[in-house]
């Protein structure tokens, strides 16, 4: 049900801080590059947003607690749930944005930072990020050269989720690649459960499966092409992916009812009271889900793998992720940046589990178990790691609800056999949107 | 109004009062199935309230009835128990007290006028107003932003009853004026042969007169406010937030979430009920008068 | 009326000094006019004509606000078929739901007064209104789910129905594929016909371990058919980690108990069935020579029905309109039942004195007294489907939104929901203001017949 929440009208939240934006700069400390704790913003307010709800707000202001009792200052979190564009578009618009918000787009920071909504990171927080952060995280973090933003949270979303009482029930294994996949779904198909379960209740979950399948059979090069429209969706790179894909949608190894499941609904399927299917691929998240569900523990029968390779592709990772970005310049708004791009920041966060932490400079051993050991460890080591094609396209073509990119796929996994007219849909809204 | 009936009853032969027996017995059986057909929803949702949210995702709300023992009363104390819940109340009586009173006094007035005055280009007027009952607010959302920015009460709490106020209006304006068309023009006219000037009328006859519509209008009016997300959320700031960002900051972003939503609108619909049942008081009120006069 | 407000002592002056007197009255009344109207007038145009203005404006412009673009945005809202798919989605919404409420908001309200009862009656259709939008949305996304386990409708119709039909033994169960076998509308059906004196072994997969019986036995190869006889086995052909050879009865693999076997014959009749033993074997006899089809029938596998696919396309914006209707019935009925307790009771009780009936006294004389009411009611209800937007928003799933949108969703869509395009998204708001000119003009009509009454 989630999905429909997020997108819901539950639009959300703001945050504005009326008193954020009357900040002057008077903090008489000097500042020491790692360490905003030469600081002191007393009296000071400022106003932090993102799209985190319970537990995560929980864990995020834990976070800001620290960067409150080292510097004096007040700092006030909103979630504004997955709204970001129109929330922080109306509050620009009323002249009154957050200091600091994360959004889980890059191509929002691309366009706040094109119409000149943004404020570039300063030389403290640009070395600290240099000091912690692999050149990929900052490429993304960037808009035409200038660092803008802190990834202060990653997403692995090529982790494969599955039930491990049905798998031993089925004596299915772990898989090699591809095609042994699927034959362990078969097992467990021909065990009596469903091999997978997949949600089409919204598309997001959908184009996470084509990017992981595009990614392995084209490779990065080729992604990032298509992720820019350098090429165009009816290439046969993409034919094939979509031919990958086939070979799993549109079976029986697929729980049957898809079309109305939600993505929630597709984990319950699969780790609830009484479950249907033997397996569930979504991001690291799908562990908080779990746990939120409480009918199958993380670690012990719920497991998982990563996404598998095919055509003995090597080690990829699809990402996702959250990225600070500045609306106020001040001196307390680039101490909480530099705060947020500290490891400090992310290793209050990281026991308390839920966070992926791009940050190189996080101690690994912090991590409350091996399975985010695991997850943090495939996002770092992966040879190959790209960004959630979805967030990088123009919205309208790769986040929209209904239509664009998600709603195609929606009906590509009603209807597997049209590869070459879904390509062509995928094509024309591609072209309508770039 | 009972005391009526029993005369009238008085005069009905047998034949007649057990007709009306049956007819009253027929209409009660038909309430009696539309009202258990109008409560399955509120029902699914208030028990969906009490349980787990993995019992919730794996059956449905109908067999809490097999395992009473697994109702719990966890997602009502979580939600309490949150100082922003709480909190929040108070912020939302704020902004929706004062919207109310403002909607129904402006709106009146305008009806009034619509109603009982003349003036050049009235009915295309109230046809204009009409009109902007159908602006959906969406439209508003960034050009009022912009002007509330510029004026300095973006993030405020008036702006946000300003906001509410104004996309009240037309459907007030149009409410009263069509409820004081129903006045009868002979008791207007001796108000005014009295010497009373409008604004005297307004108060002392067409208000009270009206009461009905002013009660029922009241009850909308704050109960859409009290609902609103979309303007306070994005019109408030984070110290004034109403119950129903308070509610939505509890969802959780990838989980199903029908324990926050369920249990979070049996909580916020509290406050509306208890107006509810304040202004029915109206309702009767006026019936009586209704009645003797 | 105001204009006829002319005092009797003006009456009696000089004609010219009565048409000054009544010109100035007439400024005068105007100016009071002015003063009751103002703060609505101020309020309204600042606040919600401004943004129309603001959108007309924003119509011409593209996505990014900064090139002038004209019509552009008009005519790709009208190249795109999601546009019309929203705009027959509002004209069904605008015939069905405001009727809907408005009729059961009229006849609640005059039913209520004749029960005893109606203060808890009134709080029961009002209470919807005061659930908010979003939880009402889940409720019946919920109510609706396809899942009789989850959904309360499907669950009602499949109890139903499963008063008629049997369990089945082996729900679910499949044929091992490229074994010879087909599933033919819920049968398993060999692919050849074979004749009699012939062996057919049918592997199925697709059994739980948790759902075979507790005393299962492992399978056995059935004896050799004679002639007028065929028999095989019916074997679940799954070892642990899919080990074993497909097709093959493996030696600890679970004979099927109780599983019927018909032999059919080339007319397509049943001639004769047989049902398996604990190890899953079967002997079909008094078989005429010839060729017959081995059918495992639906009644072995049959998952039961599985109810209504209410959200599916062809059905969601009936789910969504019900959902209206079960939330706005209660605002027509309280604003209905605000305006009867105006009206003046002793017309009524004098019409029954008269001896006119109750359907007499409402068409007579409660119906014309509540026609003010009932068209606030009923005009508001239209314009308030007009721009339906929440429980667009929140009741569908993915694969049925787009047959459920309508103008104001796809506004949203547009302008908010990623697309960002507020061009595009304001030409369609104000497509959604014209939508409203009709049901207006039929309305201004009215309101100079009542004017002229």
């Amino acid at each position: 049900m989630s999905k429909i929440l997020r997108t819901k009208l539950l639009l959300p939240v703001a945050i504005v801080g009326a008193v954020g934006l009357t900040l002057t700069a008077c903090s008489p400390g000097g500042e020491t590059p790692t360490d905003p704790t030469g600081n002191d913003f007393s009296g000071q307010t400022l106003e932090v947003a993102a799209a985190w709800s319970g537990d995560e707000q929980a864990n995020f202001e834990a976070v800001l607690d620290v960067f409150e009792a080292a510097t004096g200052a007040t700092v006030n979190y909103t979630s504004f749930g997955d709204q970001a564009a129109t929330t922080l578009g109306t509050q620009i618009a009323g002249g009154n944005p957050p200091n600091v918000a994360l959004l889980a787009q890059p191509a929002l920071l691309q366009q706040l930072a094109s119409d000149g909504n943004l404020v570039a990171l300063n030389d403290a927080t640009k070395a600290v990020v240099s000091a912690n952060y692999a050149q990929s995280w900052i490429d993304l973090g960037s808009a035409d050269g200038t660092l803008y933003g802190v990834w202060f949270k990653g997403a692995n979303k090529s982790t494969m989720w599955y039930n491990a009482d049905i798998y031993d029930g089925a004596g299915a294994s772990v898989p090699t690649d591809w095609d042994d996949f699927l034959a362990q779904l078969r097992i467990v198909a021909d065990s009596g459960y469903a091999g997978i379960s997949i949600g089409a209740d919204v598309g997001w979950p959908l184009t996470d499966w084509f990017e992981n399948v595009y990614l392995r059979t084209a490779g990065g090069d080729m992604y990032d092409q298509l992720t820019n429209h350098e090429i165009p969706w009816t290439d046969p790179s993409v034919t094939e992916a979509l031919e990958v894909l086939a070979t799993l949608w549109g079976t029986d190894l697929v729980q049957a009812g898809a079309a109305q499941r939600t993505f929630p609904e597709t984990v319950t399927e699969v780790f609830g009271a009484n479950p249907q299917a033997g397996t569930v691929y979504e991001g690291d998240f799908v562990a908080g889900v779990i746990t939120g569900d409480g009918n199958s523990t993380v670690g012990e029968n719920a497991l998982f793998y990563d996404f598998p390779s095919i055509n003995g592709s090597a080690p990829a990772v699809v990402g996702a992720g959250d990225v600070a970005v500045a609306f106020v310049d001040d001196e307390a708004t680039h101490a909480l940046m530099e705060f947020l791009a500290s490891p400090e920041a992310a290793e209050v966060w990281v026991p308390l589990g839920g966070l992926t932490s791009p940050n190189q400079g996080v101690n690994t051993a912090l991590y409350p178990d091996d399975i985010s050991r695991q997850i943090a460890e495939a996002l770092a080591g992966a040879e190959t790691f790209r960004f959630d094609m979805s967030d990088l396209t123009p919205s309208a073509f790769g986040g929209t609800t209904g239509q664009g990119f998600w709603q195609l796929m929606i009906e590509f996994l009603q209807n597997p056999s049209d590869i070459a007219g879904i390509q062509q849909k995928l094509e024309d809204a591609a072209v309508a949107s770039y | 109004m009972s005391a009526d009936l029993s005369i009238v009853r008085g005069k009905q032969t047998l034949g007649q009062r057990i007709l009306g027996f049956f007819s009253r017995s027929v209409v009660n059986i038909i309430l009696i199935v539309v009202a258990i057909f109008w409560l399955i929803p509120s029902v699914g949702l208030f028990l969906s309230s009490l349980r787990t949210v993995g019992d919730s995702s794996s059956s449905g709300w109908w067999t809490i009835f097999l395992e009473p023992t697994r109702i719990t009363l966890e997602n009502y104390a979580n939600l309490l128990s949150n100082p922003t819940i709480t909190g929040s109340f108070w912020n939302t009586i704020v902004i929706a007290v004062p919207t109310t009173i403002l909607v129904v006094l402006i709106g009146s007035l305008a009806g009034y006028a619509f109603a009982w005055m003349e003036f050049p280009g009235r009915d295309w007027l109230l046809i204009a107003v009409i009109v902007l009952l159908a602006v959906p607010i969406q439209v508003a959302l960034i050009p009022l932003a912009q002007m509330f920015g510029a004026i300095g009460i973006f993030g405020s709490v008036l702006g946000v009853i300003l906001f509410h106020i104004a996309f009240g209006l037309p459907f007030a304006i149009f409410l009263m004026r069509n409820f004081f068309m129903q006045i009868p023009s002979e008791l207007l006219e001796a108000a005014r042969l009295d010497g009373a000037s409008d604004l005297r009328i307004f108060f002392t006859v067409v208000l009270p007169l009206g009461l009905p519509a002013v009660a029922s209008l009241a009850i909308f009016q704050f109960l859409w406010t009290w609902n609103d997300m979309l303007v306070a959320l994005l019109f408030s700031n984070s110290q004034s937030q109403p119950l129903t960002v308070a509610i939505q900051s509890q969802l959780r972003q990838f989980g199903a979430n029908i324990d926050v939503l369920s249990t979070g609108a049996f909580i916020s619909m509290i406050i509306p009920l208890i107006v509810f049942f304040a202004f029915q008081r109206y309702f009767v009120q006026a019936l009586l008068a209704g009645s003797q006069r | 009326m105001t204009q006829t407000v002319v005092t009797p002592a003006a009456r009696e002056t000089g004609r010219g000094d009565a048409d000054r007197l009544s010109r100035r009255s007439r400024r005068r009344a105007i100016l009071i006019a002015l003063a009751f109207l103002a703060p609505a007038l101020v309020i309204l145009g600042a606040l919600v004509v401004y943004p129309i203005v603001y959108t007309l404006v924003r119509s011409l412009f593209d996505a990014s606000g900064s090139t002038f673009v004209g019509p552009e945005n008009y005519i790709e809202m009208f190249r795109r078929e999601s546009t019309f798919t929203a705009i027959r989605n509002n004209v069904i919404w605008v015939i069905v739901a405001p009727v809907a409420c408005t009729v059961l908001g009229l006849v609640f309200a005059v039913l209520m007064d004749k029960i005893r009862w109606s203060t808890a009656f009134k709080l029961i259709i009002f209470m919807p209104m005061a659930i908010s939008m979003l939880a009402a949305g889940v409720i019946f996304r919920m109510m609706f789910q396809e899942s009789p386990q989850l959904g309360v409708v499907n669950a009602g119709v499949v109890a139903v129905h499963d008063i008629f039909v049997d369990e089945a033994a082996y729900p679910g169960a499949n044929i091992r594929p490229d074994s010879g076998f087909a599933k033919i509308s819920g049968a398993i059906v060999s692919d050849d016909a074979v004749n009699d004196g012939s062996t057919v072994d049918v592997p199925l997969i697709g059994i739980r371990a948790d759902s075979l019986p507790d005393d299962v036995v492992n399978a056995q190869t059935a004896a050799p058919a004679r002639a007028g006889e065929i028999t095989g086995t019916v074997w679940l052909d799954f070892v642990r980690g899919g080990g074993g050879v497909n097709g093959v009865i493996d030696s600890s693999e679970a004979g099927l108990e109780g599983i019927r076997v018909e032999a059919v014959d080339n007319a397509g009749n049943v001639v004769a069935s047989a049902t398996t033993d604990a190890e899953g074997r079967y002997t079909i006899t008094d078989l005429e020579p010839g060729e017959y089809v081995i059918a495992l029938p639906p009644s072995n596998f049959d998952q039961g029905y599985q109810g209504v696919s209410w959200l599916g396309e062809a059905f969601i914006t009936g789910v969504i309109i019900l959902s209206y209707v079960w939330i706005w019935a209660g605002f027509a009925m309280i604003m209905i039942a605000s305006g009867l307790s105006a009206i003046d009771r002793s017309l009524q009780e004098a019409a029954r004195m008269d001896g006119a009936n109750e359907w007499q006294v409402f068409r007579r004389i409660t119906a014309p007294l509540l026609s003010p009411v009932i068209v606030v009611v009923f005009v508001t209800l239209i314009i308030n489907v007009l721009k339906i937007f929440d429980l667009v928003y929140v009741i569908p799933p993915g694969v049925s939104k787009p047959a459920a949108n309508v103008i104001a969703v796809e506004m949203w869509t547009v302008s908010f929901g990623g697309g960002n395009d507020q061009g595009l998204g304001s030409a369609l708001a104000l497509l959604l203001l014209l939508l409203v000119l009709p049901s207006m003009i039929i309305n201004v009509r009215r309101f100079r017949e009542e004017r002229s009454r």
